[in-house]
């Protein structure tokens, strides 16, 4: 960076110092400029959040939100700690506990609210946590992906009292993905405040988006892969995903995200299938791309959040096989850069699960399986782009 | 810490006080005790690896004459399905990660300069390996410390019961689901994680030259005949260097001894066990803080020979550091937050046993090495010790992820500038450097 603006400055040095016009100068400057791809330049804040109180942990972290304060919530799953992280609840050491399941932080990382994990009047709480977003009022809505037993979703106020179930939690549940009363194993419940509508990325076990009525739960509509009609027993048929193979007419799931843009364009997760399915609102298929293509296992599109200006020109794609922040240009969808590399370390990832944006630009990660924590990344503005690949997204200058 | 004792530390005037929970600055305000140096976490160390590695569970972490960073881990038998797609056959990533080299060396800015390891002519490569450390002469010494025997039942406690992440069960989508294996029982007998690697057990220690060249190994894989052996150990987990007098000693820890072998020839000098006592092969037992304290160690996981000349040894799970002679008399003990139990847990990659207190030592960088920096796995922080009393005077860290904190933090480390540098095992997996002041 610091050589590059030593170059140019030389080379302007050199091209005044010949006598080229000032016109013919401001042109190589605007062609230079124009001739770089610009993105989303992010570093990670290596500090936040701050070291929670009361010895508590954090498990697999399966969900973030921001609300309109800028406080982030995160769901993490609280009996995913192994017995040796939960020393202080078992009684062998004095750390650590295992933490709330729902927690509040203030731009500055400091732990506000925190609350969840148990069923109460007229809800059960999810066999196991999964995704968490906050509505236009400041609701907060969560999935669950509990095996055999999640087929619902929750919101709640943002001090924790409960306002709706939609679905039930039953032993034994199973897919049914055509089913108009409840869900199976919801990834992610994202939200259209001007329509007053949810979509349910639904999920685990289902291969559909759900779209509902945000006060009563009521079912609108939903479709599969293509805005083609689920169908479970076609998508267990289908064969499973290869690169470069025709791509499946069904989602083969999870369906691990459903977020709306402002101009009213549905992006969906197909995690397995390596692709991001775009709709319109009323489920008509518009296009999908397939990202890093060669992912197999457990797949490279998880989460998806739009960047902050009115337009959201740019969409941020979370890819936890390839443990990469992948960053496309949302109209065409063409890939800019990505960020990102794996390990524990301030910028790196193990299985980056869920990504959300606050007003000011900055990006929040979290981490499942053994990542266990949220990430801050700070957005610099737009920068030219260097490097497709940018690896660990550390400030320029930092002391060792 | 394994700074070689030929090496002088810098002065260093620690003008800053630890951070102390409360109720501990009170006692230590009261009984005028000393201070200990503060430490504030460097995030950005070290520097991105390259080739998309990945380290391991880290089992151990060393300094040597140049202030450099020596690192060993556990390998690609540590890492889950996700972090090592690239090694995966088919990938199920081409672009992350894999397994780093068993041994790296950083300077300390943090920049990978070298690296060896693994299987090669004359010796068994670890199955785990357990500490590092680098004698005066610049050899690097490892531990075969082996692979953590399964806990009684042959079931690890409290590990999460399923991913619920991975692909869902019976759906056939994926080529190994990522986590299959969480929270299984690790085979009885021995807790091998299915990707474990072959040959029989741990029962060695390794010296090789700075650039990886082998040189002598004591001890032989699978052969463990007691700790009145003269020529066999039991899953070693440390060696300190004595260069000066040439003695290797090491914490033959299956063994519940410390056994001092010449460090050129292998050939046996003597050994010890708790309080300077005849080592037996039944150990101490379970541990109970409340009753009297054991006449045998443990499972000794480091040793560590101080300036003046005394060799302090980790009795892990006893919670409690021992101080000797370098004959072997016992000069005294301390016990470190002696209510610390433990608990083996099952992984994807076998049993991981996190236990006790005390599981590695340094030393201050200061000529009179007033502190003691303890790692304690199990309560996840650094606890800082003051040499002459083993009073605790102040704690680093705390448990998580994030920079800064630690999960099963089992090495420790002090460089000539007064930079501490910390291992992870089990999923911890980082080296952190820690600096001077807040």
């Amino acid at each position: 960076m610091k050589r590059n603006v030593y170059v140019g400055c030389l080379l302007a040095i050199v091209l005044v110092a010949l006598g080229v016009g000032q016109n013919v100068l401001q042109k190589s400057v605007a062609a230079q400029t124009n001739g770089k791809t610009m993105a989303p330049k992010f570093e990670v804040d290596p500090m936040w959040p701050k070291p929670l109180p009361n010895g508590w942990y954090l498990g697999q972290t399966i969900g973030v939100g921001v609300d309109a304060n800028d406080h982030v919530w995160i769901i993490h799953r609280s009996d995913s700690l192994d017995a040796a992280e939960a020393a202080a609840d078992e009684g062998t050491g004095a750390c650590c506990k295992k933490a709330p399941p729902i927690l509040e932080f203030d731009q500055q990382g400091n732990l506000l609210r925190h609350w969840g994990g148990k069923d109460g009047e007229g809800y059960q709480w999810p066999a196991s946590n999964h995704g968490l977003q906050i509505d236009g009022k400041g609701n907060i809505w969560i999935g669950g992906n509990g095996g055999g037993n999640d087929g619902h979703i929750l919101k709640f106020t943002q001090d924790g009292k409960f306002l709706m179930q939609v679905g039930i939690k039953k032993a034994g549940l199973a897919a049914d993905s055509n089913a108009q009363d409840r869900f199976y194993l919801v990834a992610k419940v994202s939200l259209d405040n001007k329509n007053n509508e949810a979509y349910v990325a639904d999920g685990y076990g289902n291969r559909r988006v759900v779209v509902l009525d945000m006060d009563t739960g009521k079912f609108k509509r939903y479709w599969g892969a293509y805005g083609n009609k689920p169908d479970d027993a076609a998508a267990a048929a289908a064969p499973r995903y290869t690169p470069g193979s025709t791509p499946s007419q069904q989602f083969r799931g999870p369906v691990h995200c459903a977020d709306m843009s402002v101009d009213g364009l549905v992006y969906v997760c197909d995690r397995t299938s390596d692709r991001l399915q775009v709709f319109t609102r009323d489920g008509k298929f518009v296009k999908e791309i397939f990202v890093e293509p060669e992912s197999l296992a457990d797949g490279s599109t998880w989460d998806v959040a739009f960047s902050k200006d009115p337009q959201q020109k740019y969409l941020y794609l979370a890819d936890g096989r390839n443990q990469k922040l992948h960053i496309y240009d949302r109209q065409s969808l063409t890939e800019l850069t990505n960020f990102g590399e794996g390990g524990h370390y301030p910028g790196q990832f193990y299985s980056m699960h869920s990504i959300a944006v606050d007003s000011k630009g900055n990006l929040y990660t979290t981490e499942t399986y053994q990542g266990r924590r949220v990430q801050k990344f700070l957005y610099k503005g737009l920068a030219p782009v260097t490097k497709k690949e940018q690896g660990t997204p550390w400030p320029t200058r930092t002391t060792h | 810490m394994r700074r070689a004792l030929s090496v002088g530390g810098s002065i260093l005037i620690f003008v800053a006080i630890a951070t102390f929970s409360p109720a501990l600055h009170d006692d230590v305000a009261a009984q005028g005790r000393g201070t200990a140096p503060a430490l504030r976490v460097n995030p950005y160390w070290p520097q991105p690896l390259p080739n998309h590695w990945v380290l391991g569970s880290v089992t151990g972490v060393a300094i040597d004459a140049q202030d450099h960073v020596w690192v060993t881990h556990r390998g690609a038998d540590s890492l889950e399905g996700n972090e090592k797609g690239m090694m995966a056959n088919p990938p199920t990533s081409v672009k992350c990660c894999t397994a780093a080299p068993f041994v790296l060396e950083f300077d300390a800015d943090g920049k990978v300069l070298s690296n060896f390891g693994g299987p090669g002519q004359g010796y068994q490569w670890p199955q785990s390996p357990g500490a590092i450390t680098v004698d005066g002469k610049g050899n690097v010494w490892i531990a075969a410390a082996g692979l953590e025997p399964a806990p009684p039942g042959g079931r690890g406690r409290g590990a999460a019961a399923a991913d619920p992440d991975a692909v869902p069960a019976g759906r056939g989508r994926a080529e190994t689901p990522p986590d299959a294996a969480r929270g299984a029982a690790p085979p009885a007998g021995r807790g091998r994680g299915p990707a474990a690697p072959a040959g029989p057990p741990d029962a060695h220690v390794l010296k090789f030259s700075h650039d990886g060249k082998f040189l002598l190994q004591i001890g032989t894989p699978g052969k463990m005949e007691g700790p009145d052996s003269k020529t066999t150990l039991n899953r070693p987990a440390a060696v300190a260097v004595d260069t000066t007098a040439n003695e290797v000693y090491v914490a033959d820890s299956g063994n519940h001894r410390i056994v001092v072998f010449d460090a050129d020839s292998g050939a046996y000098k003597r050994h010890w066990g708790a309080y300077g006592e005849t080592p037996t092969a039944a150990g101490g037992g379970a541990y109970d803080p409340n009753a009297a304290p054991s006449r045998q160690f443990r499972d000794v996981t480091c040793v560590e020979i101080s300036k003046d000349n005394m060799v302090y040894v980790c009795d892990r799970s006893s919670d409690r550091i021992q101080v000797f002679q370098k004959d072997g008399k016992f000069v005294k003990e301390g016990a470190v937050s002696k209510n610390t139990k433990g608990v083996t847990v099952g992984g994807q990659f076998g049993a991981m046993s996190s236990a006790g207190s005390v599981w590695d030592i340094a030393f201050s960088n200061d000529p009179q090495q007033r502190y003691v920096y303890v790692a304690d796995g199990h309560d996840k922080i650094v606890i800082v010790l003051q040499r002459d009393t083993l009073a605790e005077v102040g704690r680093i860290g705390s448990g998580g992820r994030l920079a800064g904190q630690f999960l099963a933090v089992g090495s420790v480390a002090a460089d000539s500038r007064g930079n501490v540098y910390t291992g992870e095992q089990h999923h911890g997996k980082r080296v952190q450097k820690w600096m001077p002041g807040r």
